[in-house]
């Protein structure tokens, strides 16, 4: 359609969003530059160990979005990248990138070797901090592209182990920061969420008592390849849990927390139920919530979970979560039958919603909730869930109109 | 499903809680958060979402008889941790407030007292006229320059020939609310067991130490100012029947002296009731969220309370030290602010020390053995 238009257009984030945007223009032969923060592609849902409603993992899709990644020579990828700054100029956009220092180089095999006579650890971002990693690495096992990463700040002064032990030649650490103006002509933001941060929760335990986990973290202790090796545990031990409370609505819909629903943590909490159930079919597991809101077909998971031998849905929200012995015991109103429960779990999972991450060199409009709004005169289209609280699948729908919406503000103002 | 029944709303009395300042129970979307957070509710009984619910529906009848509305102590808790700041302490406050109305005897005198916010000249004024015109009919207007003793401002047995029968009357008020309440309570409970008496006695020793107020945490800090107060209410209450006594019983002569034991703890109750007031009003102030809404219901109790602490002392050193004219009006001023403390008690916040207490028996009552 419009393979004449000379400038570009940028995305902004890799995550399921972001991809999909890019790659719809790409495929229509438009010419995409995608910036993406992070070394490696995937945002959030890279994270997951499995999506709901069918419960296949994650690499699923995204297997197939770097294979048409790879083969499409129309988006240019910039990885550890992010938009400094946007000026807009005659009718399309003046953009800075500006990369990160890059100390892992294509020559880069991930082969391993950098990994075994590295010193350093350091908190391990993409496990939640359940974990500690080595400061050179390969960022997780389905990882694309598959290229280690540094992270430079924990070099012990002077080491230069993983240089020595590299057969490649393929890391410098003396790699600086890059930047770059850009002309663009329209924008996609697909800068995604992060979740609710467990510290504001404190009467729920988050960040206070060790056994209480977010979603997000639940997430990685089921996935195979993460802190531990996908079995279910109770943090800080190696114990498994003989009891699982998930806490719904844990700071969303709440006037002191995320006032809005994120619309996806009860599915997200039936999912992890049934994670639980599979590892450890002798494992209580309760599911407190306010409302159980499954629209539409995924009404069929809801009742699938429900009818799952100990499952057990309590209608009430937690009030608290408090250490009692070496379990933890929470406080909540059975709502049907009035009466007080003092509950024990091992693990507790708060089922914390999605904030839109903020950062926004572009200044678009943000609804009352501080979700980004498209503002398409402008050329900026936003996708996903920088848009509003969504699933996968309302993403990647969310991301293919945001890419028409693109295509569109690009024809008009090139 | 024999238990199924038609629940009526009423919009009216809905309305009603709404100008009380329980407007907020219109936002509560029954998460149950509150029950959860709230450190009073018992296991088997909990508050206050059910509460809200009634509130919601305007079920005013349902809410008269459920103990729950006066075993909450406004901690504030849930209002501080409700998702929907729908301020479930403010909503029973003011459900409180409708019920001492309803149950008022006679209930002109609950409407008169319920409707604060416009009547409080009356109800303030009034007694000062009272005064005024009983002392000029019976010629005790003319004070000395100097006032040695109240006895020459307002003669005692003229104290007395007034309190005497109101306190009687306010009495028999009591019983009779409290009778109504009783049976309320009574309706809707599962049986009670066991004595009244047997099960005021630890209540009284639970209300005296402020026990279970102490398990309040959004509202603990309230908990000194009321301790002091309620002491000292009753310390006052003490010294004046103690001085009755002596001065018909033993014909002691007035005023005592400074180191009278009478004296003492008269003084000691006076300041703990200054003491208390203030540290109550300054929590109101300086806390809106955790001491909850502020309504003609808690205005005038504290105006007051806080008008005959400040007479009470004011006339004390008035005596002493200012001219007896400026004296005897602080002096007539007190008693009037007294007469409307004493005329009010049944129908006031004052009242929930009555209700309170006999729910928090009647819950001992029917407690699970």
């Amino acid at each position: 359609m419009n393979d004449t238009a000379q400038l570009p257009v940028l995305v902004v984030g890799a995550g399921v969003a972001g991809l999909t945007a890019a790659l719809e223009m790409a495929e229509t032969g438009h010419h995409v530059v995608l910036a993406e923060r992070e070394p490696v592609i995937g945002g959030r849902v890279a994270r997951f160990h499995r999506y709901f409603p069918k419960l296949c993992p994650p690499t699923c899709g995204l297997e197939i979005n770097a294979r048409r990644l790879e083969e499409n020579p129309r988006i240019e990828l910039r990885l550890q990248t992010t938009v400094t700054g946007a000026q807009p100029v005659d009718g399309h956009w003046s953009v800075t990138l500006e990369t990160a220092p890059v100390h892992v180089t294509g020559r880069c095999t991930a082969c391993g070797l950098c990994t075994e006579v590295c010193p350093a650890t350091v908190s391990d971002r993409l496990n939640w901090g359940l974990a500690e990693a080595p400061a050179i690495r390969r960022p997780f096992p389905n990882a694309w592209p598959q290229r280690f990463v540094l992270e430079r700040e924990a070099c012990p002064e002077g080491c230069r182990a993983c240089v020595d032990a590299c057969p490649y030649d393929a890391i410098d650490l003396k790699a600086g920061p890059g930047v770059e103006e850009m002309e663009v002509a329209s924008v996609v933001v697909a800068t995604g969420w992060r979740p609710y941060p467990l510290e504001k929760l404190p009467e729920l335990g988050g960040g206070v008592l060790e056994g209480v986990v977010s979603n997000v973290q639940m997430e990685r202790l089921a996935a195979p390849d993460g802190p531990t090796g996908g079995r279910i545990l109770i943090p800080g031990t190696d114990r498994e849990p003989r009891s699982v409370a998930f806490v719904q609505c844990a700071g969303s819909r709440d006037v002191n927390h995320l006032p809005y629903c994120s619309g996806v943590c009860c599915l997200a909490s039936l999912k992890q139920a049934l994670y639980v159930k599979e590892q450890l079919p002798e494992c209580d597991v309760s599911l407190y919530y306010i409302d159980r809101r499954t629209p539409g077909r995924n009404e069929d998971f809801l009742t699938r979970v429900a009818g799952t031998q100990g499952v057990r849905l309590v209608k009430g929200k937690v009030g608290k979560v408090e250490r009692n012995g070496d379990g933890l015991e929470l406080t909540v109103e059975d709502a049907e039958a009035g009466k007080l429960l003092h509950e024990h779990a091992d693990l507790v999972v708060l089922a914390t919603g999605m904030m839109p991450e903020t950062g926004d060199p572009f200044g678009l409009p943000r609804d009352e909730d501080g979700f980004a709004v498209s503002d398409p005169r402008r050329g900026l289209a936003v996708a996903g869930v920088a848009h509003r609280p969504a699933d996968v699948a309302a993403s990647v729908r969310d991301a293919t109109g945001a890419a028409a919406r693109a295509l569109a503000a690009a024809g008009r103002r090139s | 499903m024999a238990s199924l029944s038609l629940i009526t709303p009423s919009p009216e009395i809905r309305d009603e809680l709404h100008r009380r300042g329980g407007d907020t129970a219109r936002r509560c979307f029954q998460c149950a958060t509150c029950s959860a957070v709230c450190s009073l509710a018992p296991d088997d009984q909990p508050f206050p979402r059910r509460q809200m619910l009634m509130a919601q529906w305007g079920q005013i009848d349902r809410l008269a008889a459920d103990p729950a509305v006066w075993l909450c102590h406004q901690c504030n808790d849930c209002t501080v941790r409700c998702p929907r700041n729908a301020r479930p302490g403010d909503v029973l406050q003011a459900v409180r407030s409708m019920v001492i109305e309803g149950l008022a005897a006679p209930a002109w005198l609950g409407r008169l007292v319920g409707k604060a916010r416009s009547t409080w000249p009356l109800l303030l004024g009034a007694p000062i006229l009272f005064w005024v015109v009983l002392l000029g009919l019976t010629g005790h207007l003319a004070w000395p320059a100097h006032v040695t003793a109240f006895e020459q401002v307002v003669p005692h047995v003229l104290i007395y020939s007034v309190f005497l029968p109101v306190a009687a009357w306010v009495l028999a008020v009591v019983f009779i609310e409290g009778g109504r309440f009783w049976a309320f309570l009574g309706s809707s409970s599962p049986p009670r067991r066991g004595s009244f008496f047997g099960a005021l006695l630890p209540v009284l020793g639970e209300i005296g130490t402020h026990r279970r107020f102490a398990r309040c945490e959004a509202a603990r800090p309230r908990r000194t100012g009321h301790f002091l107060l309620m002491w000292g209410f009753v310390g006052a209450a003490v010294t004046s029947g103690l001085l009755v006594v002596a001065l018909y019983g033993f014909g002691m002569e007035m005023p005592l002296p400074l180191g009278h034991p009478f004296k003492i703890l008269g003084n000691l109750s006076a300041i703990a009731l200054v003491v208390g007031v203030v540290l109550l009003v300054v929590e109101r102030w300086s806390q809106p969220r955790v001491s909850g809404a502020t309504t003609a219901f808690d205005t005038f109790f504290l105006t007051v309370v806080f008008l005959v602490v400040a007479t009470g002392v004011l006339s004390e050193v008035a005596r002493l030290t200012l001219p007896g004219q400026v004296a005897g009006g602080v002096y007539v001023a007190h008693l009037s602010f007294v007469l409307t403390l004493f005329l009010s008690f049944p129908y006031s916040k004052f009242a929930h020390a009555l209700y309170r207490t006999l729910a928090m028996t009647h819950e001992r009552m029917t407690a699970a053995e």
